[in-house]
């Protein structure tokens, strides 16, 4: 979806619509909750800073379809887990199992091809 | 050595790497301490907080066609968010739950190959069988702790 529309929209008013498109589900939960928030501040932080970053992630995305093959920047795109997976052990001290340490490296392998 | 220019979009995808990689961690603190819903809606704040710095003049040439692609795009993205909240708030660990949602290339790659007609080449099918591979084994989750 994201491929069809960056071949003939750019980054920055692709993402304008794609906010556009969160408004109804974001209306939708606002209605579930009863109209009323939640008012940790921490929490607030954490949705905010997730708004902009993954913003950020997708601009980028778009710009990177536009000038690649989608179906190797899905995969090279798709490795975000990766940082995931480190700052969750670090930070969250969730376990790292041994399989998940061999996706770390083929994760690499996949990086190392694309640097290229 | 290659230019920037060559393989811009591999650095575009770095970036968003980088990016989403720490979304994954916000999601999981996010949810820790509000509702799924709430998350959502913080979301979507933080998406308007980017708007003033994009340009709205191109939308006007767009066609009715690629104006709903664009809305479809976004709306899809935070569907699929929202059902990561969730799991993320019923108990799932970030290192579990993200990396399955990096899963998302599988239907990339089948779509790209036979709507787009793309060819990808053989070195960067090796790369595209990593990535999907290693998705695949980040996700496994850990064997509980034998005596825990």
């Amino acid at each position: 979806m994201a491929k069809l529309g960056a071949d003939k929209i750019a980054p920055g008013p692709l993402q304008i619509l794609a906010t556009a498109g969160t408004l109804p589900l974001a209306l939708m939960a606002f209605i579930q909750l009863r109209l009323r928030l939640e008012k940790d501040v921490r929490g607030i932080s954490y949705g905010i800073l997730n708004g902009v970053l993954s913003g950020i992630g997708l601009l980028a995305y778009y710009a990177a379809v536009s000038r690649g093959k989608v179906a190797v920047v899905g995969p090279v795109t798709s490795l975000f887990p990766l940082l995931t997976v480190v700052l969750a052990f670090f930070l969250l001290r969730e376990r790292l199992s041994r399989t998940q340490m061999v996706g770390v490296a083929l994760s690499l392998v996949a990086i190392g091809i694309f640097s290229q | 050595m290659k230019t920037l220019g060559t393989n811009s979009w591999f650095w575009y995808s770095l970036v968003t790497v980088v990016s989403w990689g720490a979304v994954g961690l916000l999601q999981k603190l996010g949810t820790n301490r509000i509702s799924s819903r709430s998350v959502l809606i913080w979301v979507f704040v933080g998406f308007l907080v980017l708007v003033p710095f994009l340009s709205f003049s191109p939308l006007s040439q767009l066609s009715p066609y690629l104006l709903s692609i664009g809305i479809l795009s976004g709306f899809l993205n935070a569907l699929g968010s929202l059902f990561l909240f969730l799991s993320l708030e019923s108990g799932a660990t970030a290192s579990v739950a993200v990396p399955l949602t990096g899963l998302f290339p599988l239907v990339t790659v089948v779509l790209g190959v036979s709507i787009l007609g793309e060819r990808p080449s053989l070195l960067e099918w090796v790369g595209v069988a990593c990535a999907l591979l290693g998705g695949i084994l980040l996700s496994r989750e850990p064997e509980p702790i034998v005596g825990s």
